[in-house]
């Protein structure tokens, strides 16, 4: 199976992979968003699968029990698993990541639990205790988690698992590297297949896969100059490629993002500290979710260098001519945050487009004409 | 050198001639059927013929608005964002800011120093805001919508319309009325809601002076005075409001043109049909 076939499969049927390990006697532990250290899922020789919705399938079942007005990503999360789509978890991990996904947990232990289940208290505010909170958050769930495996926590595997994850990082990153081209060699349709396809797999596994693919990409003819233009996004859970297909197909390229199915999951490695937990709680806590607070710092012009420089610096260095965010709506931490991003970007010259969106790709058809124009614009 | 554009929106079909002075020389507006195509090649046959000239004479055709993918003679199609900023250019050089209340949605744009768009926002799910809104409203008063501006005008006060979703604002209204409220209010009410959420969906992109006021809602006097009222300052309305992305969209054309971008297929009315 040539390898851009092998990607389609596991992009387009997530659970299949998880299910097979799971008939071969392993254990798989479902989890929520950024903040859970697969590392330590691993290192306890259990499966880590990130839970993902579906934007093709209508939210229905869930909304017996849930208001419409919460998050559709969260909502078809749980609408699958009342379907019985995640009979195959044996545990169920949520970050108390923003309030939908702590609430989340409640609901979803209560009516569809696993047999194992943990909710990880991780700190909002990037403040001087954060870390020690957190790191007794990790050391808690790692004794959770032990108990449920039935052996102890090896802080040697747990090294190596860090080395893995770090292994895979980089390859994410050699990856990403290939989109500074200009045009870039790989579209962002294909990148978000990529990373999809690593969210139901080991990562030894996701390793091969994104370095076949890092292969294939590099045997390409070198594209022509076609003038287009490069678009960062940023936003939260795009894990369906319809929309960033549907900005490529308006004639534009998608060459980097901030978003919790991108960057945001892989970017900055695990340090390698003699305690891993300690490398850990760093990697982890400052992940760039909106819902994580940096302490105030200076003016107003320090705070936004200070919450926003690095998204400066990949637009600078991916060459971006304007910027998109995509917001799964009710997604308050986004949408709090979007129009300072927006201020910030305006000041550095990128023009920014804000779209709302439902979880679904129905209604995408819609935003072509707000697409279209932003691109008319920044032409 | 004649350039044609052609604006398909939600409710109306709009095709402008204009000439390489920016000048109109036919325009023709007809409603927007379920059959787009064939609309589309009625107008602007109608627009030709106007103008005295042929199909084969126009030097480039640009299709815009919702249904702009449905016109297969276009050489070009650009979104009525665009083609609204390029219209208003033309007409007011100092204009820094659109409103474009339209059949189906309301749009604000910001204009730069040059005109050309620098930043925008789109209300396109919801009625609330648009022309169908008040279309919905009008007939719920038993008024005619083309009267329902002066209606609002004439009254001698207001009844707040708190819901501005179109479903919830109609059961409000046939509430007022069952409570004996005057239609005239109630108009003035509404115009009111209407003006206050598109003005404040603007008030995001900063409001600099002149604001232009386009599309079908810039026929309406109520609605223009109540958006004149939320902005604090008098607005421009161009002399026939529906035709400024149709405008636009031929002047687009003609700078295109200027550039050297050419229509890729020679111009032959007998090979466009409908079914192309």
């Amino acid at each position: 199976m040539s390898i851009m076939k092998q990607i389609e499969a596991l992009y387009t049927q997530r659970g299949v992979r998880a299910r097979e390990l799971r008939q071969a006697g392993e254990k798989v532990i479902g989890y929520f968003c950024c903040f859970v250290p697969e590392e330590i899922i691993t290192a306890l020789g259990l499966i880590p699968f990130r839970i993902q919705g579906s934007q093709r399938e209508p939210i229905d079942e869930a909304d017996t029990l849930l208001e419409p007005m919460a998050c559709p990503f969260a909502r078809s999360c749980f609408n699958m698993a009342l379907k019985g789509q995640y009979e195959f978890l044996d545990g169920f991990v949520a970050p108390h990541s923003c309030d939908t996904i702590e609430r989340m947990y409640h609901i979803w232990r209560s009516n569809t639990p696993s047999p194992f289940n943990h909710l990880i208290n991780v700190p909002h505010m990037m403040g001087p205790s954060s870390a020690e909170f957190y790191k007794n958050e990790l050391h808690y769930f790692a004794g959770c988690l032990e108990t449920f495996a039935g052996r102890k926590l090896d802080l040697e595997k747990l090294r190596q698992a860090v080395r893995l994850y770090n292994r895979r990082r980089a390859l994410l990153r050699e990856l990403y590297a290939l989109r500074k081209a200009v045009p870039p060699r790989v579209s962002g349709t294909e990148i978000t297949k990529v990373l999809v396809a690593g969210m139901g797999i080991p990562a030894a596994e996701h390793i091969d896969v994104v370095r076949a693919f890092i292969d294939e990409v590099q045997q390409r003819p070198a594209p022509r100059p076609d003038g287009l233009p490069r678009i960062f996004l940023w936003g939260n859970e795009i894990d369906d490629i319809a929309f960033i297909e549907l900005v490529e197909s308006c004639g534009a390229h998608v060459v980097m993002d901030d978003l919790c199915t991108g960057t945001r999951f892989f970017w900055e490695d695990v340090p390698e500290t003699d305690d891993p937990f300690d490398g850990l709680v760093q990697k982890y806590l400052c992940t760039h979710c909106p819902r994580s607070l940096v302490p105030q710092a200076g003016g107003r012009a320090d705070d936004l260098e200070n919450r926003f420089g690095y998204i400066r610096e990949f637009a600078a260095q991916w060459k971006a001519d304007g910027a998109i965010f995509y917001i799964v709506r009710y997604c308050d931490t986004c949408e709090l945050e979007g129009p300072d991003l927006k201020e910030y970007l305006t000041q550095q010259k990128l023009p920014v487009l804000m779209i709302e969106d439902d979880y679904s790709t129905t209604t995408m058809g819609q935003l072509r004409t707000r697409i279209q124009a932003f691109l008319e614009m920044i032409a | 050198m004649p350039f044609a554009g052609i604006d398909i929106g939600s409710t109306m079909t709009k095709v402008v001639i204009a000439d390489d002075q920016e000048a109109v020389l036919a325009a023709h507006i007809g409603p927007t059927g379920v059959e787009h195509r064939h609309l589309a090649l009625k107008v602007m046959d109608e627009t030709v013929l106007s103008a005295g000239l042929s199909f084969e004479a126009l030097d480039f055709i640009v299709a815009t608005g919702y249904g702009r993918i449905n016109v297969p003679f276009a050489d070009k199609q650009l979104t009525e964002i665009t083609c609204h900023a390029r219209g208003v250019r033309a007409l007011f050089a100092s204009a820094r800011m659109i409103i474009d209340i339209g059949g189906q949605d309301s749009k604000g744009i910001k204009l730069d120093g040059d005109g050309k768009v620098s930043d925008f926002v789109m209300n396109d799910k919801c009625a609330a805001g648009t022309g169908r809104f008040l279309e919905v409203i009008a007939e719920t008063l038993g008024i005619d919508l083309a009267a329902m501006g002066d209606i609002a005008l004439a009254a001698d006060g207001i009844v707040q319309i708190s819901n501005i979703c179109t479903v919830f604002a109609e059961h409000e209204v046939t509430s007022r009325l069952a409570e004996g409220a005057d239609v005239g209010r109630i108009a003035a009410g509404l115009h009111q809601a209407i003006a206050t959420r598109v003005v404040n969906m603007t008030r995001r992109l900063g409001i600099e002076k002149e604001v232009v006021v386009t599309g079908g809602g810039a026929k309406n006097n109520g609605l223009v005075k109540a958006i004149e009222a939320q902005v604090g300052f008098a607005v421009l309305t161009p002399p026939e409001p529906f035709i400024t992305g149709a405008l636009g969209a031929a002047l687009a054309g003609m700078d295109l043109f200027r550039r050297g971008i050419k229509p890729q297929r020679p111009r032959k009315r007998e090979d466009v049909t409908f079914y192309s």
